[in-house]
């Protein structure tokens, strides 16, 4: 997919965003602590300005490109949060186990259709990859994973 | 979200262990024990706990499993031990002072309280001590001493952190003997040696430890211990040199404040045999062992508050 | 000359080289995680040398460093992931290598330049330590400030593309590094009302989400593997590693360099592996007759970053064993292992207990000559793994992987989250142009600027000038020099083209990957 965006003027707004999400906090603070960051807050909004000014006299690519699929790039990206919330509330095990799981469907799904046989055949390939993982850092390295709930 | 469902899983466990003391205490400890430190790996806290990790298993009986959650100068691991550590003796982390008293005054919300938990036990101390290169012009602490009242501000004292035990200590010297010292914090142990070596700063404030390290290479010219450090007998007290300044870090650790009375004994007991066993290693290194459980606790903590909180409140202001 | 020889004996047990072989082992695969540190493989494998002798402890210990370190060159190089920070450059030219079908030709000169750069490594500790050491104390705050400018012209060469767009990259990256306690003020900063965050932005976690998460989600848009499944080795992988090995030896001046600057940054306190490797890299770039190679898969920019790395290990122990400084991270461990058994850094430590602390030495060199075989199997196995399997397994495992890891560096979901939301966000930044090395650079250096300059201001508040105290004396003035030549040599060549056909250069950069 392509987009039409000036990413010249796209980098300078982030880079603005960004440090005017920084400047309002910094109230308060001591002299020894501000120093550093206000110095690399105001470099960040020279450099953001100029860019901004670049994107208008001489921008670079105008377009951006994404390769495959924007609705399969959406869902990872909420995939990956909601695997991250359902660790805190069903603890590691369980959460991995069903978004694991829901994610290999949806993925081999890409190359065809996914017949319940095949899913069955998974289940253990599955276990055991989660299962290795899950006893090494638990049994070997000795981390306490989240147990959610079930506490 | 989450931590309402601890809260209602541990008053669950606490309604059960109430219905039926006899069953749930007779036999603690029966399941691993977590020891949290709240700092990286490496550190002293760190290298205490792997010390004790296999004498306390031993009295204990069960697992011991030291694991890091380190941030924030001990604050993040102490602040979600308190909102999330169920008391039931199978989850302690380890406590210092002066951090747990000064993170609380300086910090607007450092997540923890000073008081909001059981300290079992300080188990040592590193007394401060004070340390320039071996080339310095300062033979004795008043040669230091009368140079800075003729320079105020050129003597450079490099410490472990900011309003750590060091800064701290710093900043009593300076109101002991009346003198006006810049102090320089570094992040940690690591960087005070090469500081004192390359001459980077007049001295450094730091542990007893990083004394007996450096033995060959700097001089100590005083510990701030009531007595003198075993590891380092030629080296004088600032009591005996006159200046009533007596301070370090103690480590210990700290259990959920509910946690039942026979459950902190039996940890209580367990440390101090464990220290007497592991005494013959760490006093040389320079540690000062010490048991100090219950209400010394109190009184260690109260005392080192109203020492601190001026002196902190002083030091914020001046920022 | 007999001390040597004695402990050269010692370790030469079946014992001793049994211990090592495991060390090696154990350290690759922890390293090789992403999350898992050097430090880390240190600090869980400690309790387990309680029970054996000091000069057994020290070696094992000293070969999972040793290993830990090149672990970290197999997830760079086959999914984009520096398994430890001191691998962060070998990603630049690993993975490029990887995607074109060449990553076994990638692990193999990875693993033939840890060989050397290990020996190299104990070699200038066992002959050179302690005239090396006096040069680790020489560089106070004024002079760090200075080494971490020198380390920010790096973003030059890091940002393929516009250098503008390089710079905010750095940036961003220092003022995420002033996220959580502020190194000197002792103050929160930036928590947004948070206690957790006073945790900061820990480097490892930004350094997983920039790197991993992007990769993620555009495999699963694309809907297939980032590696080309058809990764057939030309003439098998003994023929790969002969060509390798020939590459690396036939032109030394590359592995010579990195090694030479490995082993300077290694005594450098604070600056660690994840500065060396970088540096390395830079400087092979800048030194190649063909620099517009570099970032596509040009083998030498592996060869730079791994060999300086290994240099690291035992280039860092020599401040540590003969001042007791640690150089990087990993030897606070190693300092505290060495306490605990009753021994003082100090040149007593080279006469008095010499036969344990060459032993140690010694044992590091052997662990860095068991890369070879325990890499090349170990690497075959990993490469065959993470080609063969489809890739709908793949992707949810590395998925885990980094979320395991990311936990398991803090025991923290905070880390998690963060690693997630700045993977996300640094996959749109990749879209327009701010790549992830930048960034990560910014938040390296930024922490050593900023301690450098504050410290140094404080120390100069007698002054009358406290600026002046960042160039009072020799080394920093070199080093601020030092500065100006880079940025000079690094811009120059781009100015003297551009000032003339300006636009032209201007879209060509623009279209390069």
């Amino acid at each position: 997919m392509t987009l039409r965006l000036n990413t010249d003027l796209a980098s300078g707004l982030f880079g603005l965003l960004f440090a005017a999400l920084l400047w309002f906090p910094r109230e308060g603070m001591g002299r020894l602590s501000i120093i550093f960051p206000r110095a690399i807050l105001v470099i960040t909004v020279v450099i953001s300005l100029a860019l901004i000014i670049k994107a208008f006299t001489k921008p670079a690519a105008r377009e951006v490109h994404i390769e495959g699929s924007m609705r399969r790039l959406a869902v990872m990206v909420v995939v990956l949060f909601a695997w991250w919330y359902a660790i805190g509330l069903l603890g590691f095990l369980l959460a991995t186990v069903i978004v694991f799981f829901g994610l290999v469907w949806y993925l081999a799904r890409i190359e065809g259709p996914v017949p319940a046989r095949r899913l069955a055949q998974w289940v253990p390939i599955v276990a055991v990859l989660i299962g290795v993982f899950y006893l090494a850092f638990t049994q070997v390295l000795n981390v306490r994973l989240p147990s959610g709930i079930w506490s | 979200m989450k931590l309402a469902t601890t809260r209602w899983v541990g008053s669950l466990s606490m309604l059960a262990a109430l219905g039926m003391p006899g069953i749930a205490f007779a036999e603690y400890p029966e399941q691993p024990i977590t020891y949290t430190i709240p700092f990286d790996p490496g550190g002293e806290s760190d290298v205490t706990a792997r010390f004790q990790e296999p004498h306390l298993e031993e009295i204990l009986g069960v697992d011991v499993n030291v694991n890091h959650r380190p941030g924030g100068g001990g604050a993040v691991g102490w602040s979600e031990f308190q909102n999330n550590a169920e008391p039931t003796g199978y989850e302690m982390i380890g406590v210092n002072i002066p951090h747990i008293i000064a993170q609380p005054i300086m910090r607007e919300n450092a997540g923890y309280e000073t008081d909001n938990w059981k300290i079992v036990t300080f188990f040592h101390t590193t007394p401060n001590a004070l340390i320039v290169p071996k080339d310095s012009p300062f033979e004795s602490l008043d040669d230091l001493v009368q140079y800075a009242k003729e320079n105020p501000q050129a003597v450079t004292l490099g410490g472990s952190g900011t309003f750590s035990a060091n800064h701290l200590g710093a900043l009593r010297l300076e109101r002991e003997a009346d003198i006006d010292v810049t102090y320089i914090p570094f992040t940690g142990t690591g960087p005070l040696p090469a500081a004192v070596q390359g001459g980077h700063v007049s001295g450094i404030f730091n542990y007893s430890m990083l004394g007996v390290q450096m033995q060959d290479n700097a001089r100590v010219l005083a510990v701030a211990s009531e007595e003198r450090v075993p590891a380092l007998p030629d080296v004088p007290t600032f009591k005996e040199l006159g200046y009533d300044i007596v301070g370090g870090a103690y480590r210990g650790v700290a259990v959920p404040k509910d946690t039942p009375d026979e459950i902190v004994n039996k940890l209580e007991e367990a440390f101090a045999q464990t220290n007497q066993r592991i005494a013959e290693k760490q006093e040389p290194l320079g540690f000062v062992m010490t048991d100090i459980t219950d209400e010394e606790v109190d009184k260690i903590i109260q005392q080192l508050k109203s020492a601190y909180q001026p002196i902190l409140e002083e030091a914020k202001a001046n920022q | 000359m007999d001390m040597l020889l004695e402990a050269l004996l010692s370790i030469l047990t079946l014992e001793g080289l049994v211990t090592i072989l495991a060390g090696v082992t154990a350290g690759l695969f922890i390293g090789a995680l992403p999350g898992l540190t050097a430090t880390m493989a240190l600090a869980v494998l400690l309790p387990f040398t309680f029970t054996m002798s000091p000069l057994q402890g020290l070696m094992a210990l000293g070969a999972v460093y040793m290993g830990a370190i090149y672990g970290g060159a197999f997830t760079a190089i086959l999914i984009n992931t520096p398994g430890t920070p001191s691998s962060i450059a070998t990603t630049f030219d690993g993975y490029p290598m990887a995607r074109q079908g060449r990553a076994y030709e990638a692990l193999a000169a990875a693993t033939i330049a840890s060989v050397v750069g290990g020996i190299v490594g104990v070699t200038f500790l066992l002959l050179l330590a302690p005239p090396l050491a006096r040069m680790a104390v020489v560089f106070g705050p004024a002079e760090m400030f200075w080494v971490a400018m020198l380390g920010l012209t790096l973003v030059a060469s890091l940002s393929s593309g516009s250098l503008l767009k390089g710079l905010l990259g750095g940036c961003i990256g220092m003022l995420l590094s002033t996220i959580g306690v502020s190194p000197i003020g002792g103050e929160t900063r930036f928590i947004f009302g948070m206690p957790a965050l006073q945790g900061g932005i820990e480097l490892i976690v930004a350094l997983i989400g920039l790197f991993v998460i992007p990769e993620l989600i555009s495999m699963a848009a694309q809907g297939r593997g980032a590696l080309p499944e058809s990764g057939k080795l030309q003439g098998g992988a003994g023929s790969a590693v002969m060509r390798m090995g020939k590459h690396v030896f036939s032109k030394p001046i590359n592995l010579i360099r990195s090694c030479i600057i490995g082993q300077i940054i290694a005594i450098i306190p604070g600056a660690g592996g994840n500065v060396t490797s970088l540096v390395a890299y830079n400087e092979a770039r800048r030194f190649s007759k063909d620099p517009a190679s570099f970032g596509k898969g040009n083998v030498d920019g592996v060869i730079a970053s791994e060999s300086s790395n290994n240099v690291m290990v035992a280039g860092s122990m020599v401040p540590l064993l003969t001042l007791g400084i640690p150089g990087a991270p990993p030897d606070a461990i190693i300092l505290g292992v060495l306490l605990m058994h009753g021994l003082r850094p100090g040149l007593d430590l080279f006469t008095q207990t010499g036969v344990l602390t060459n032993g140690f030495i010694l044992s590091m060199g052997f662990a860095a000559l068991f890369l070879l075989p325990v890499g090349l199997m170990g690497g075959r196995l990993i490469h065959r793994i993470v080609v063969k399997t489809p890739f709908y397994f793949l992707l949810p495992s590395i998925a885990m992987v980094t979320i395991l890891g990311t936990y398991a560096l803090r025991n923290s979901m905070v880390d998690v989250f963060i690693m997630l939301l700045l993977g996300t966000v640094g996959y749109f930044l990749r879209l327009i142009g701010i790549q992830a090395a930048p960034i990560v650079l910014g938040m390296i250096l930024g922490v050593i600027a900023e301690k450098g300059y504050v410290q140094t201001m404080l120390a100069a508040v007698v002054d009358p000038i406290p600026w002046l105290r960042l160039v009072s004396n020799p080394l920093s003035i070199v080093l601020a020099c030092l500065v100006v030549l880079s940025v000079a040599t690094t811009l120059l060549p781009g100015w003297l083209e551009r000032s003339g056909r300006m636009a032209k250069v201007d879209r060509d950069e623009e279209q390069s990957p």
